[in-house]
């Protein structure tokens, strides 16, 4: 069996961490779930100003970063 | 309390905010129509920019503004946040989003596309095709409506 090549390791890691993403928001929204929604904890990190400004601070850099370069 | 037992404006329970008057209003479906493919057009004019061009940096500089200028002159009506988060169950996101970014940090230590691309670089090529890139600024737009609503 040929050895798996680094790079299929590596976007194997991302397919899977992605995956776990989308399943934490889908077992999130449960009824009477505890883990909370990406919604619910942005909005947790956004009561406080600063928290607010640096959260729309990353959605602008991710825009810049895959859209501007 | 005022004498026909209507609540005084003072004793309403409100914020500032539920007190303006585009606060509540439902948005008319033509108005909603009519946003929502100008938002498209946007995403798809944008997303014609050339990379590391002026265009390119003012297509995502404008809904920044634009956004911005909502959030401190006409705030939209926001979500309440939670008051507390359980702390199990954000030990989970903590668990996922650090692994995430350990992956993505040290692809980008080792610098050695393509046998350990990092997470941009295997997004970039997904990105060629117009309609993909514009959908993705669409996308993009409207989740930073929804963190303004946050």
């Amino acid at each position: 069996m040929p050895p798996i090549p680094t790079r299929a390791i590596t976007i194997i890691g991302f397919v899977i961490l992605v995956a776990a993403i989308f399943a934490l928001e889908i077992l999130a929204r449960r009824p009477g779930s505890r883990i909370p929604t990406v919604g619910q904890w942005l909005g947790y990190l956004m009561r406080p100003k600063l928290g607010r400004f640096l959260i729309l601070l990353g959605w602008w850099w991710i825009g810049w970063h895959y859209f501007a370069r | 309390m005022a004498r026909d037992g209507t609540p005084a404006p003072r004793d309403r329970p409100s914020s500032w905010a539920s007190r303006l008057p585009w606060a509540r209003r439902p948005v008319h479906p033509v108005l909603a129509a009519a946003i929502g493919a100008g938002l498209a057009a946007y995403a798809w004019v944008a997303g014609s920019a050339a990379p590391f061009s002026r265009g390119a940096f003012l297509a995502v500089l404008i809904p920044a503004a634009v956004i911005a200028l909502i959030a401190c002159i006409r705030p939209p009506q926001r979500i309440p946040p939670p008051e507390r988060l359980d702390v199990l169950g954000t030990s989970y996101w903590l668990i996922v989003l650090t692994a995430f970014f350990e992956w993505e940090a040290s692809a980008y230590k080792d610098n050695s596309w393509p046998w350990h691309p990092s997470f941009t670089d295997l997004i970039n090529p997904l990105m060629g095709p117009h309609v993909i890139k514009s959908a993705a600024i669409l996308v993009w737009i409207l989740a930073g409506w929804a963190l303004v609503r946050r």
